[in-house]
């Protein structure tokens, strides 16, 4: 069982799914009504909402899994070049959600393709008149931050950036699989891969922050938080981790990988439970500091979540915090694929919905033209809560990715045979 | 599925010279058996020397009063909390090492986990003198504590991050010395056992009766263990709240979010710098070569560029926020610091701390020892600018132009700080006097899956870890489906 066959079967519950995902996520461009009337000093306005639900749930997970993907490349390559040899069993799942940067890339141009002919109005420092000191949309902040927040530079840096990860993603890929076909013994492959590695590390180090607040923190244009992309990045990962757990289990089940065992069950729960750990670490000392420092430009971040969002502010630290750390902090409970498959699952939609919580909130705003104006509207459907239709969106997603992950899987030998760690790995044993 | 270790080819030898169990107890034991060498008697000499100009310095501080360090009113921390930080900073590696590693199986942190986790209690000590010198009148100290007094109303604040330090610290050091002391109880019974008269009653004490019996080995083990998940959290805590100590002001430059994890990242930084400068003395004087080999340092010179970079990709963060922030203030605090009056110590922090480590990417130079020596120098000495840059240059050019200022530390800030190298380096040779400097039974258990007779590309064939693996694979392939 060293070779992955995708069954017809999966390919049809997966296709239903994404078919009604896509069936969701076209409904969000439609179901929101053209205008909605705000209060704006003191009087009423009518406002376009530019498809902003459609748009912002678009964002959502395209930042999401193609975030998720980012962190398997970053974790693979820590992982081989810190020489972790348990992991290499289940290094070709991870070359396979790593690939995905391909399709978040082209995804992306569909948001960068919205920038540029104002399809949207995700971002505020797009808007007509921001920048020029004779609108009277001026906005003056906006004006200072626009060699940093402008169109150019936003494709720019999103093509560069993600287009390195995906160039250096597929070298490693197709070294990785040409091992398996090398002389025995000849590792030679893995050096490449590692001196390929070991330049993705700072690469990704340095730019991933850049994309998080070009293309996440930027939606709230005037708010700024030097841990942002640090939190953000902590959520991905763990994200990852969760999807990683529900795929093994899965996997397992239909008799591959037999060799990743509860004890490498064990180590990925280690991580999920130490990254869900710092996740919060990271979203604390955030919100701490913020909230220590009483700077009306900065509290007003986590003042509308927490008072205008309270289930989405709170909800993301139950599901993010609160119970994976309960769950996991046993020992055993790591080693039990039903309990931490559980975890995984909370964690998966838990770290999901943290990016709902990051963007919406901003999205709302940036359609009512003021805070105060965002805040008099109340819960606004697919804003205050994910609604169904997001739910959807979600499933279609997950399973789109899936999809390819499965594709990918079944290119390769699941098990790579020749490389140098796989014996370290098959034999992998914690306690 | 059988659990003998397979080790991969490519894995290093962590103990070299083909040791047995017996050699390693003879080999570790040794330097605390024999009378002192020359260099070690020279060295305790001058560093007690250096400790007394240190201890002078401080009676100095508090006979003549907090005025004779050239603190002003715009610039009120100066050497000394740059000092605490810095001694902080560099007991973290011991943690790490002794704990995080431990939580992660990794087999080198058997070689350097005793001499770092000694490191971080020195260290430790060192760093707590500032705040309590900085009081000025030393009995002050008796109001940091909170306990149900006769004060009256008068309570600590509990709303201040300095206090927040007293509990962190003081928490670490007792937690970070039960760990030490825990780890040493097996290592003092070797020592006890192979000695007699005095020195046997003396062992015989602070081994705790310890005879190796299975029970004590299982209670040894879960104790570890338990150690370490709480040490794990409170190194994290100690160097995050030292960096709420400034992140909870509105002082442009100090108020960044950033600051709790780039402080712990630089602390690991600086404490395995730290580590290294140490171990590369202390193998070569006490012949541990064998033990604290090249792949030690080559580990820790990765963790030193993973390091390194976190804390480049922190400081480029809080230099292109403070611009995006569109905050006159908070732009003109890094302006300041790269180009103002203390713009060297900025060149310092980011030459040495982010751009000269990067040279860590290439193997050669990280196996290279003359170099890794000097490079761990040039590192504690950027991570020293790293917390003058923080406090001073920052403090330096307030909100008012008016009482702007510039500091230069007197003669007696400058004894202390060097007086605390005679303490660290008065205690480190002590310790390698009557403790073995490498875990003695730690590096007994990685023997057979890290010794020279049992790996590296000599003894591949041993391990053919393909027809292994394939075998493994069949055996489970069997068992799934029964």
């Amino acid at each position: 069982m060293n070779q992955f066959t995708f069954t017809g079967r999966e390919k049809m519950v997966l296709m239903f799914f994404m078919a009604l995902g896509a069936i969701c996520l076209a409904a969000t461009y439609f179901v929101e009504p053209a205008t909605m009337v705000v209060m704006n000093h003191g009087h009423e306005e009518t406002v376009s909402t530019h498809h902003m639900r459609f748009w912002s749930n678009f964002l959502q997970n395209v930042v999401f899994f193609l975030g998720m993907a980012f962190t398997a490349m970053f974790g693979y390559c820590a992982f081989i070049t810190a020489y972790g040899g348990w992991f290499s069993g289940m290094k070709r799942l991870w070359e396979a959600y790593a690939l995905w940067m391909g399709v978040g890339l082209i995804m992306m141009l569909i948001l960068i393709a919205g920038v540029w002919m104002h399809w949207h109005h995700l971002y505020h420092w797009n808007a007509h008149g921001v920048t020029d000191i004779n609108d009277p949309h001026y906005d003056e902040i906006i004006a200072g931050k626009a060699p940093f927040l402008n169109k150019y530079w936003y494709t720019f840096a999103t093509l560069i950036c993600v287009g390195v990860y995906v160039f250096i993603t597929m070298r490693i890929r197709s070294l990785s699989v040409a091992e398996d076909n090398g002389v025995k013994g000849d590792y030679s492959y893995h050096n490449k891969m590692r001196g390929w590695m070991a330049a993705f590390l700072p690469w990704g180090a340095f730019t991933s922050a850049i994309l998080i607040w070009q293309w996440m923190m930027s939606v709230d244009a005037h708010w700024y938080s030097t841990m942002y992309a640090w939190n953000v990045t902590a959520s991905f990962f763990v994200g990852l981790l969760s999807m990683t757990v529900l795929m093994l289990i899965y996997l397992k089940s239909r008799g591959y990988f037999v060799y990743v065992t509860e004890n490498h069950m064990h180590d990925i729960g280690k991580y999920l439970f130490g990254f869900s750990v710092f996740w919060t670490y990271t979203w604390f000392s955030q919100y701490m500091l913020i909230w220590y420092s009483n700077n009306g430009e900065e509290t007003i971040y986590f003042l509308t979540r927490r008072d205008q969002y309270p289930i989405l502010f709170y909800g993301n630290l139950v599901l993010n915090f609160a119970l994976p750390f309960l769950i996991l902090i046993r020992n055993s409970s790591k080693r039990k694929f039903g309990t931490i498959g559980l975890v995984a699952a909370i964690t998966f939609f838990g770290h999901w919905f943290d990016m709902f919580y990051l963007i919406k909130p901003g999205a709302l705003i940036n359609i009512a033209g003021s805070n105060d104006a965002a805040t008099a509207l109340g819960s606004v459907t697919g804003y205050a809560l994910p609604g169904l239709l997001e739910l959807g969106t979600f499933l279609g997603f997950t399973a789109m990715f899936i999809y390819f992950t499965f594709s990918k899987l079944s290119e390769a030998a699941l098990a790579p045979t020749n490389d140098p760690y796989i014996g370290e790995s098959v034999t992998h044993h914690v306690i | 599925m059988s659990h003998h270790p397979i080790i991969s080819p490519l894995r290093h030898t962590l103990i070299t010279g083909d040791k047995t169990y017996h050699d390693i107890t003879e080999d570790i034991c040794a330097p605390s058996e024999k009378v002192p060498s020359t260099a070690w008697v020279i060295a305790f000499i001058l560093s007690v020397t250096v400790l007394g100009f240190g201890v002078f310095c401080i009676l100095w501080t508090i006979w003549m009063g907090i005025g004779t360090w050239n603190l002003n009113r715009t610039i009120g921390w100066g050497w000394d909390i740059t000092n605490f930080v810095w001694w902080i900073g560099i007991g973290h590696a011991g943690t790490l090492i002794s704990a995080i590693l431990l939580l992660f199986r990794q087999k080198w942190r058997t070689g350097v986990n005793r001499a770092a986790e000694a490191m971080t209690i020195f260290a430790v000590m060192c760093a707590g003198l500032f705040p309590l010198i900085h009081m000025g009148r030393l009995w002050l100290g008796f109001f940091i504590f909170p306990y149900p007094n006769t004060r009256g109303p008068l309570w600590v604040n509990f709303n201040s991050p300095l206090l927040w330090d007293v509990f962190a610290i003081s928490t670490y050091f007792t937690v970070s010395l039960l760990f030490w002391y825990t780890g040493l109880v097996p290592d003092l019974a070797t020592l006890r056992d192979r000695s007699k008269g005095l020195r046997r009653k003396i062992y015989s004490f602070v081994a705790f009766g310890w005879t190796g019996s299975a029970k004590h080995w299982q209670r040894f083990e879960s104790l570890s263990l338990i150690l370490a998940g709480i040490a794990t959290p409170l190194v994290l805590s100690v160097h995050t709240i030292v960096s709420f100590d400034f992140a909870t002001s509105v002082i442009p430059g100090w108020h960044t979010t950033i600051f709790p994890p780039y402080f712990v990242a630089g602390a690991i930084f600086s404490g395995f710098a730290m580590v290294l400068t140490l171990m590369i003395i202390t193998r070569k004087v006490l012949k541990l070569e064998d033990y604290i080999t090249m792949q030690h340092i080559e580990s820790m010179n990765k963790v030193i560029v993973l390091t390194a970079t976190m804390v480049g990709v922190a400081y480029l963060t809080e230099l292109f926020i403070s611009w995006y922030s569109q905050y006159p203030y908070e732009q003109f605090a890094f302006y300041n610091r790269a180009t103002g009056i203390y713009f060297w110590s900025y060149v310092g922090m980011m030459g040495c701390n982010v751009l000269v480590p990067q040279i860590f990417w290439v193997e050669k130079y990280r196996r290279n020892i003359t170099l890794t020596f000097f490079m761990s120098i040039f590192i504690n000495i950027g991570m020293w600018f790293e917390r003058f840059v923080i406090i001073v240059t920052t403090l330096a050019r307030d909100y008012l132009p008016s009482s702007w200022s510039y500091y230069v530390p007197t003669w007696v800030e400058i004894g202390i700080y060097i007086g605390t190298f005679g303490l660290f380096f008065t205690l480190y040779l002590l310790f390698t006097r009557v403790a073995p400097v490498v875990a003695i039974a730690e590096v007994k258990s990685i023997l057979k899956t890290s010794g020279s007779q049992y790996t590296g590309v000599v003894n591949r064939k041993a391990v053919d870890y393909k027809e292994a693996a394939v075998e493994a694979d069949h055996v489970h392939v069997g068992h799934e489906h029964h």
